[in-house]
């Protein structure tokens, strides 16, 4: 117990730091990327005076320190400041000629995210879903039949998914099961339906670094000594396999999990979700970038780096929990 | 013999496929298990006694392959039985040991739970709390010490002592009619060993099992056994009471293997210390503590006392040894004196200069004058360069030597060491472990060093090459004048070649005197324990009834107040609780850490040697 705490409040605190780094870098290099976004929220009839004077009101022309203290504060109570572009009612309003900007008119960006975040949610963990479907008993095989046809089979599949780019299975699935047969829909969201082909295309990405992990470890550990001395002991193969092969080969896999998979995840949904113009946080983002949207990519940008610190801390507590060898 | 044999083994014989063919491993090897008795099987390593105990249990895999034969256990032949049968008996009527506990168990699962996990598969209808009592209960059997805590702890909190008897637990909580235990000593140090044996043999008659006990060690197997059958390339060359086989042996192999058994006192020729020749290493007060979280307590941290408070001299071309059982802090103090770790205190001064403090250029022109050697010797070579290419990396290092004159500087070190020239430019692929060891002293030669340090360095080896890398290093003393530091658990081997020994426990030297002083009147009790301990063929002058204690160090992070080693010592007195004894020497340059005055401890059992070279030359 007292090392559970200890844990969380060291890895906690470290992780804290890591994200404001991150917030920092990220705020930074997008003040000092070319692009003013007072044009983009003024649009091109703006005259000079009325754009320094917005500038000013917002704040962009205080030193970058000074602008992210101000916003670090903000963020804390949870407000990560109003999109540039974006309406309440939806949709881009950027760039209109119709006078003066509204800041207030502008949508919150926070709620922008709590909108996209749920499909999202729903998207990647039937992604996860679907990988782990794939790639669970075939790795499985693979590790347990070492130099077996299941160990060329699992090869053989990682293989091929890994060489198809995402964004040609996402176009070849819609055509084949959604336009093609109907089988299921495929642009945009109106129902849990809509997120099965994108779910699809996802899980061919990740599950190629999942079987290969899985089939390595699960190996690994079945030429560890205590697997052949449990069944001389009396105890059956089976269970040596689902109580102690299974429970070793878990520390590798999260260790997998943690560290590519969940960027890849990241990474997958930005493209995937475009291409399906699935209304998610990946969508949000990429119009956001087109658009110069800065508060938009900063809070996805820091959340999404909140979010890979957490799940490291949360993976390295399971490691640590199943295997009390390892230290941190 | 009027009783049924427990087990039967008829015409027994295996062999190895291969591409180039199949190779015979064990050739018809016949012999019975008498009930309730300890069969000792002795064979040299590749002999077989590893298939042979496997085929015991019907537990032989590719590339092995059986080819004839029958292992008879009541009245059925367990090669010839189904695969689920066979499942039946392994774990539950015939037990297995084998000779590495440390990978035995799964690592992440506390070692009471995996053995109360097997004795429910054994015995399907066991309750847990009956399960968790059983196994508790023997683990007090098996005398491991607070039995209730150990049972939660994990398999890495086990000393491989420790974890030996936790197998042994683990055999024997399912009543097994036979064990076989397969060379269960030989990880171990020589007091956990004969511990162990002690206790096999104790069970053996409270548990009513017959063991088929296999060794390497002749000296284990003849203290352990009723019958010893010997063995060699696979076949069974003679069979004999425990007794009369190093009595009155009868084959030839049997003999030649007596023979090899390095004798501590019969026959020693021991080398004598050179008290005149200047200082090459001199130790002082050197400590090292490490910190380690403590998982119980909030931001807790326990201190692992290592090394506490090391000083002795090592003189010019003299052999000096450290000894002492695992976890003493002989490897932390070769790190500390090969300088790949700093100590917290204490200096270490080699030819003069201190080396405790030094880093960057400095450190490394002064590791031209030292060099460690280690004991693994496939881990110490890079697989992928070649030979030549790794014994001139010193040189390239120091920038000794270039061109023409670096390749002449190699192939003189090569041939030095034993090594062909010819391997120049070959990988060390396919060497023996010998022929490696051989390549890391050429590598630490090359520098000319004055001081090695040989940490275990022959340890992995076997008899024949030690014995030839012994002669090597001795030749290389005499030519270049070079200093070792022997750091090693092999009595036999100190014995042999170092004129003064430090024995250590516990982080400190507790005696530091010349050969003939250590192995003939040693002053502190735990040299004559660890020499007592000793498993050989001859009379000894200390025998375990008197100094064999139970258990192991306490571990470096709670140290007994007062002296470290009461805890374990037959002669602790009250004084000894309270006040911690210092290392005094005599004029002669011995002492040790002890209360006791040396005429209070048991006189040998046997007389003292006449004083050999080593006395002859100190009176001068």
């Amino acid at each position: 117990m007292a090392f559970a705490i200890e844990f969380f409040i060291r890895r906690l605190s470290q992780g804290l730091l890591i994200v404001l780094l991150v917030a920092f870098v990220i705020f930074t290099l997008l003040r000092i990327a070319p692009g003013d976004p007072i044009r983009i929220i003024l649009g091109p009839m703006a005259t000079a005076t009325a754009m320094e004077e917005t500038a000013r009101e917002l704040g962009l022309r205080d030193p970058i320190p000074v602008q992210f203290g101000r916003f670090i504060v903000q963020v804390a109570s949870g407000d990560f400041g109003h999109s540039f572009i974006r309406g309440k009612q939806g949709g881009a309003s950027g760039g209109s000629q119709d006078g003066a900007p509204d800041l207030s008119q502008r949508a919150s960006v926070m709620d922008l995210i709590l909108t996209a975040l749920p499909y999202t949610l729903i998207l990647a963990s039937l992604g996860l879903i679907f990988a782990f479907l794939i790639a669970i008993p075939i790795g499985l095989a693979a590790g347990l039949n070492a130099g077996r046809w299941q160990q060329k089979l699992g090869l053989y599949i990682s293989s091929f998914f890994v060489s198809l780019p995402n964004i040609w299975v996402g176009v070849v699935l819609i055509y084949l099961l959604s336009a093609k047969s109907g089988l299921l829909p495929a642009i945009g969201y109106r129902g849990i339906a809509y997120a099965i082909i994108p779910a699809i295309v996802m899980a061919i990405e990740m599950s190629p670094i999942l079987i290969r992990a899985i089939a390595v470890s699960i190996a690994a550990n079945v030429q560890e000594g205590y697997f052949n001395v449990g069944q001389v002991r009396g105890i059956p193969r089976s269970k040596m396999i689902y109580r102690h092969v299974v429970r070793n080969a878990a520390v590798p896999l999260l260790n997998v999990f943690s560290a590519q998979m969940i960027g890849m995840l990241l990474g997958g949904l930005f493209v995937v979700e475009y291409i399906f113009s699935f209304p998610g946080i990946g969508l949000l983002t990429i119009n956001a970038v087109f658009q110069r949207d800065f508060p938009i990519i900063q809070a996805v940008a820091i959340l999404a780096s909140a979010v890979l610190v957490l799940i490291n801390i949360l993976v390295d507590f399971a490691s640590t929990t199943i295997d009390r060898r390892l230290k941190f | 013999m009027a009783t049924e044999p427990i087990m039967r083994v008829e015409s027994l014989s295996v062999v190895l496929d291969s591409a180039a063919g199949s190779r015979p491993i064990l050739s018809d090897v016949s012999f019975d298990v008498a009930p309730r008795s300890v069969l000792g099987i002795i064979g040299e390593s590749g002999s077989g006694k590893t298939v042979l105990s496997n085929a015991l249990i019907n537990w032989i895999h590719k590339p092995l392959r059986l080819t004839s034969g029958r292992v008879l256990y009541q009245g059925r032949d367990l090669l010839a039985l189904p695969e689920q049968a066979m499942a039946n008996l392994r774990g539950r009527e015939i037990a297995y040991i084998g000779a590495n506990p440390t990978i035995a168990l799964d690592p992440t699962i506390p070692v009471g739970h995996q053995i109360v996990e097997k004795l429910k598969e054994v015995e399907p209808g066991i309750s847990e709390a009956d399960a968790r009592k059983r196994v508790v209960d023997t683990l007090d059997a098996v005398r491991i010490p607070s039995a209730v805590r150990r049972f939660d702890e994990y398999p890495f909190q086990f000393s491989g002592g420790m974890m030996q008897r936790a197998m042994i637990v683990d055999a024997l909580v399912s009543n097994p009619k036979l064990l076989i235990a397969d060379n269960i000593t030989q990880p171990l140090d020589v007091t956990v060993a004969a511990q162990i044996i002690r206790l096999l043999r104790d069970l053996q008659s409270a548990f009513e099992t017959s063991i088929v006990f296999i060794s390497s060690s002749l000296g284990v197997v003849t203290d352990t056994a009723d019958d010893v059958i010997v063995i060699n390339a696979g076949r069974i060359v003679e069979r004999q009471p425990a007794a009369r086989i190093t009595a009155a042996p009868e084959h030839a192999y049997t003999r030649d293997l007596i023979a090899k058994v390095p004798r501590l006192w019969a026959e020693a020729e021991t080398p004598e210390p050179s008290p005149g020749s200047d200082i090459v290493l001199e130790v002082r007060d050197v400590e090292r503590t490490y910190v380690v979280r403590d998982r119980a307590r909030l931001f807790g941290e326990n201190q692992v006392r290592a090394v506490r408070g090391v000083s002795f001299d090592v003189r010019r071309g003299e052999s000096f040894g450290l000894i002492g059982e695992s976890g003493c802090g002989k490897s932390t103090l070769s790190r500390l004196l090969s300088s790949i770790e700093q100590p917290d205190k204490g200096s270490i001064k080699v030819e003069g200069r201190d080396i405790a403090g030094l880093k960057g250029t400095p450190l490394l022109a002064m590791r031209r004058r030292f060099q460690l050697l280690l004991q693994d010797p496939y881990n110490a070579i890079p697989a992928h360069a070649s030979i030549g290419r790794t014994i001139e990396e010193p040189l390239r290092i120091h920038g000794l030597a270039r061109g023409a004159a670096l390749k002449q500087r190699v192939r003189d070190v090569m041939t030095e060491v034993g090594l062909s020239p010819d391997l120049y430019d070959n990988l060390p692929v396919g060497l023996s472990a010998g022929q490696r060891q051989r390549i890391n002293i050429a590598r630490a030669l090359i520098l000319e060093p004055s001081l090695m340090i040989l940490d275990e360095t022959l340890s992995a080896l076997d008899q024949v090459e030690q014995a030839r890398l012994l002669a090597l290093f001795e030749a290389l003393q005499k030519r270049h004048g070079i200093t070792y530091l022997y750091i090693s658990h092999d009595l036999a081997m100190v014995r042999r070649v170092c004129a003064r020994i430090g024995v250590m426990y516990l982080g400190r030297i507790v005696e530091l005197a010349d050969n003939h002083t250590i192995f003939e009147t040693p002053a502190h009790p735990y040299t004559r324990t660890l020499l007592s301990s000793v498993l050989t063929v001859e009379p000894k002058p200390f025998l375990p009834e008197t100094y064999l204690m139970e258990g192991e160090p306490p571990d470096p992070i709670h140290i007994p107040d007062g002296c470290t080693f009461r805890t374990r010592c037959p002669f602790a007195s009250a004084r000894c609780a309270t006040e911690e004894p210092h290392l005094v020497a005599t004029a002669e340059g011995n002492g040790a850490a002890c209360h006791l005055e040396p005429g209070h401890l048991p006189p040998p059992s046997l007389p003292p040697a006449p004083a050999g070279r080593a006395a002859a030359c100190l009176e001068t």
